[in-house]
């Protein structure tokens, strides 16, 4: 009972949270300085144009009538028709998704398993020159911008090497019966090296600090110093006991690390050309094209909301003492 | 000299101790100039800046306002009361090769409430010039109309003309063959005639482009972005094109003749087929007509609405006009998208009885009868177009692939590791380019004198902008050679003419060589016209008010 009663307040606070953002993506595009219209300037934009357009787009009734538009039309699914490329705006983000999905899972698979074994080694070799030179160096990433980066492994292996492409997801003119042969073949692997590459440099910071502190608190926890009494091997007391252990949190960590890596595709997606949502995202702000920008940030939030939930979900599912209650 | 000086600071003091000042109208408020940021129009900005120092040295506070092209626009456009100068830009478009969608939409009065005379300019006798020009069909006589107009703009500084920049793109000539690239006048060899006629030199049968842009709708009833128009005009044809030289050149017309100056007999050219294999008829080039005035295409309108009847005898079309239109065949003939009318019947049909109209219809293999053939689109990635080889004038190339890419540099990169064979964009420093392509030695730069300008827009409503002395005076404070070098790095050409240097028959030069620039200049005419200088700020003549200060 108190279980379905905590699933109902969770889902009670995850309608309100979504509620709110919604409304805020709604007001913030109205109220920011701009106007959709400003796209179609031109000489020859008569009056009826200007007219037709704004009624079209909706933009001829009061605020509180579009708030009610929009509110509706969510409920039922739709989330409207892009002023900019007349289209919905459900399946133009719905071509865009997969392709930052991929880029997203991919770094962050790199990132996370790299992280977290890098964590664990440089816990064990606590105080080492090792330690000394690798924590700096991986605050020095977490440093780097991620466009200054993306830029430099742009110019050194794609124009100097000529090792990688500089951008897209494809060979020119390449065709692929579908998506799944295109992210199955070896040409969108080189396509993808570069751009993932910069996100997993950029996102390992966390997982590795995390996995490093974690495993130090661990290494001083009575189990561990009872695993070394009973005379177990270093490699046995560190991974079976203490990396297993210092791994929950970190792989929490990994669901909402998703989110925040779909606002890191935004830069990414635009130095190396990657047809994702972060790209259409800026594009749909500077056009003030409300209802693909709405659309995108909400998809964006959907996503962090889930990851948090999945979050949540997975730490009372690996460590039985966090309840519900 | 000091003692004088002496002399006029007490005479000064005299006036302010009796409070009113017989002799100087009010000090001139702070005045706005708006820019784009520096990031997204490097040159814009730094020649704001220079413009906004020469006006400081008049005695003028110049506060200058750094706002996004959709902030700006939307103050400039739609509260055309309430700002002061804006930079500005029109850019260069084939059909813009005819005179008239410029000196007539810029600056009749018919246009200041909502259309493109934003600025608000009003002169009658500016108004009955271009009247007339738009119903002269005799060109020579034309011709000295638009030199008026010219004259007219000249001395009254409506705005202050900055540059016409050049466009500087690249390829590789290990690719393509030199001779086949086509320069179009005021527009460069990014064009329609250039991707039909280059001719591959090696293995690499396939132009590969960038652009900066998404493409937003292959749609031939709907006016969308610029790049959008680089893929239609490959798609579709027109019955006449704007040709290398700037002029109209019959194209899917056989020919075309003026019966009198409101009837024009068109003849169809024979033999042409659409993508499906149907041939194209004159039933569908009425059609074609006919749907931009359908009320589902309202932004083709504009180019048909003048059009009265449209009588098919074979295939001789004759267009009945309802009033005298000298540039009917540039920005008509040239504009409307030939369409087949077994496609578009149906859909047109079903939209009349939709809320919304042919832009917001997108085709899923888009059916022309031009160059080339629509192959497919990935949303934010690329286009892929293949040649058409049974048009009458077919592609020497493969496919035409459009990549997209937002990256500037990396385009460049590309263009050198051979992603890439033809720079279709380039938005930055134009040095750069030119650097890349020497060191490099497979690619070949051109660069084009855009019909395109840059310009400081006065909004002629409010004071002191209403004077066109004072408009005279800031415009001619800054000698334009200085932009073209400090902002333009030299890829520019003065400029104090709307129609530009690159429509050679349409250019009136006096205007630009009899236009004198400097701070002397610019302080003389303010004088002659009573502005004074009280201490360091300037004030306007006679006993005028102040009326926005804020």
């Amino acid at each position: 009972m108190s279980h379905l009663k905590a699933m109902a307040s969770r889902a009670l606070q995850l309608a309100l949270v979504l509620w709110a953002v919604v409304t805020i993506l709604f007001l913030m595009f109205r109220l920011m300085p701009g106007n959709p219209m400003a796209a179609y300037i031109d000489p020859t934009f008569t009056v009826e144009q200007q007219e037709a357009l704004m009624a079209q787009f909706g933009l001829d009734k009061p605020l509180w009538e579009q708030y009610l538009i929009y509110l509706g039309n969510l409920l039922q699914g739709e989330l409207g028709q892009s002023f900019r490329y007349r289209e919905p705006v459900a399946e133009r983000l719905m071509t865009l998704l997969p392709n930052t999905l991929i880029l997203t899972f991919s770094s962050l698979i790199v990132a996370y398993t790299f992280g977290i074994l890098a964590g664990a080694y440089l816990a064990w070799r606590r105080g080492s020159v090792v330690e000394n030179t690798a924590i700096p160096l991986v605050l020095t990433t977490r440093a780097m911008p991620e466009f200054w980066l993306g830029m430099v492994l742009l110019a050194v292996f794609s124009f100097w090497l000529g090792w990688f492409p500089a951008g897209g997801t494809r060979p020119a003119g390449a065709s692929y019966d579908s998506l799944w042969a295109l992210y199955t073949s070896r040409e969108f692997l080189s396509y993808l090296a570069l751009p993932a590459l910069t996100l997993a440099i950029y996102s390992q910071g966390l997982p590795l600090l995390l996995m490093r502190s974690n495993m130090l608190d661990v290494m001083k926890e009575d189990f561990v110093t009872m695993a070394r009494i009973k005379g177990l091997s270093n490699w046995s007391v560190v991974v079976r006991h203490a990396a297993r252990n210092a791994l929950l949190p970190v792989m929490t960590s990994f669901a909402i690390a998703v989110g925040y890596q779909l606002q890191g595709n935004v830069v990414v997606e635009s130095v190396f050309s990657w047809p994702g949502l972060g790209r259409e995202l800026v594009n749909a702000v500077s056009a003030s094209d409300y209802p693909l920008a709405q659309g995108a940030f909400l998809m964006i939030a959907v996503v962090v909301i889930l990851m948090n939930l999945i979050a949540d979900l997975l730490y009372s599912l690996l460590d039985p003492r966090i309840s519900h209650a | 000299m000091i003692p004088m000086r002496r002399a006029v600071v007490s005479t000064a003091f005299l006036a302010l101790l009796a409070g009113t000042p017989a002799f100087a109208g009010d000090q001139i408020r702070t005045i706005d100039l708006f820019t784009r940021p520096q990031a997204a129009q490097p040159q814009e900005f730094q020649s704001i800046q220079l413009i906004a120092q020469e006006w400081r040295k008049l005695g003028l506070d110049v506060n200058v306002r750094v706002m996004p092209w959709e902030q700006m626009s939307d103050v400039v456009w739609y509260q055309r009361d309430n700002w002061d100068a804006t930079a500005w830009q029109m850019v260069g478009r084939p059909e813009r090769s005819d005179p008239d969608e410029i000196v007539f939409n810029l600056f009749h009065s018919t246009t200041a409430d909502k259309g493109y005379n934003f600025i608000g300019y009003l002169n009658p006798e500016y108004d009955t010039v271009v009247e007339a020009e738009r119903v002269e069909i005799d060109e020579a006589k034309r011709k000295e109309l638009i030199d008026k107009a010219q004259e007219i703009l000249a001395a009254d500084q409506p705005n202050m003309m900055l540059v016409h920049p050049k466009q500087t793109f690249a390829f590789d000539k290990t690719v393509w063959d030199p001779a086949s690239v086509v320069e179009q006048s005021g527009i460069g060899i990014r064009n329609t005639w250039t991707f039909m006629s280059l001719t591959p030199v090696g293995e690499q049968k396939d132009i590969i482009l960038n652009s900066g842009d998404n493409v937003q709708a292959i749609n031939p009833l709907y006016i969308s972005g610029g790049v959008d128009s680089w893929v239609f005009e490959l798609v579709y044809d027109r019955l006449v094109r704007v040709g290398p030289d700037g002029l109209p050149k019959a194209w899917a017309a056989e020919s075309y003749e003026w019966k009198d100056d409101k009837t024009i007999a068109v003849t169809l050219r024979e033999g042409m087929k659409w993508h499906d294999g149907e041939p194209v008829t004159p039933e569908d080039v009425k059609f074609s007509f006919e749907t931009a005035v359908s009320g589902e295409a309202p932004m083709y309108a504009p180019f048909a609405t003048n059009i009265e009847n449209i009588a098919i005898d074979g295939s001789t079309i004759t267009f009945t006009l309802k009033q005298p239109a000298a540039s009917f065949v540039t920005s008509s003939l040239a504009k409307i998208n030939l369409i087949p009318k077994h496609v578009w019947e149906p859909i047109i049909a079903d939209l009349k009885t939709k809320e919304e109209n042919a832009e917001s219809y997108q085709e899923e293999t888009p059916i022309g009868s031009g160059p080339f053939r629509f192959e497919r689109w990935l949303t934010n990635e690329e286009i892929v177009l293949s040649a058409n080889k049974d048009h009458f004038n077919a592609p020497k190339a493969e496919r035409w692939i459009l990549r997209i890419v937002p990256n500037v540099e990396a385009a460049l990169g590309m263009l050198r590791s051979g992603e890439i064979n033809f720079l279709a964009e380039f938005s930055g420093d134009p040095q750069v380019l030119l650097q890349a392509a020497e060191q490099d030695g497979d690619l070949e730069t051109v660069s084009t004198v855009e019909m395109g300008f840059r310009y400081v827009a006065f909004n002629n409503r409010r004071p002191p902008f209403d004077d066109p002395a004072f408009r005279r005076a800031l415009s001619s404070a800054v000698d334009r050679r200085l932009i073209v070098k400090a902002a333009y790095r030299g890829y520019a050409e003065p400029s104090n003419s709307v129609v530009s240097p690159a429509l050679g028959f349409w250019h009136n030069e006096a205007v630009v060589e009899g236009f004198e620039a400097g701070h002397d200049v610019a302080v003389k005419i303010l004088e002659d016209a009573g502005y004074t200088l009280e201490g360091d700020r300037l004030h306007y003549p006679g006993d005028q008010k102040e009326t926005l200060a804020e």
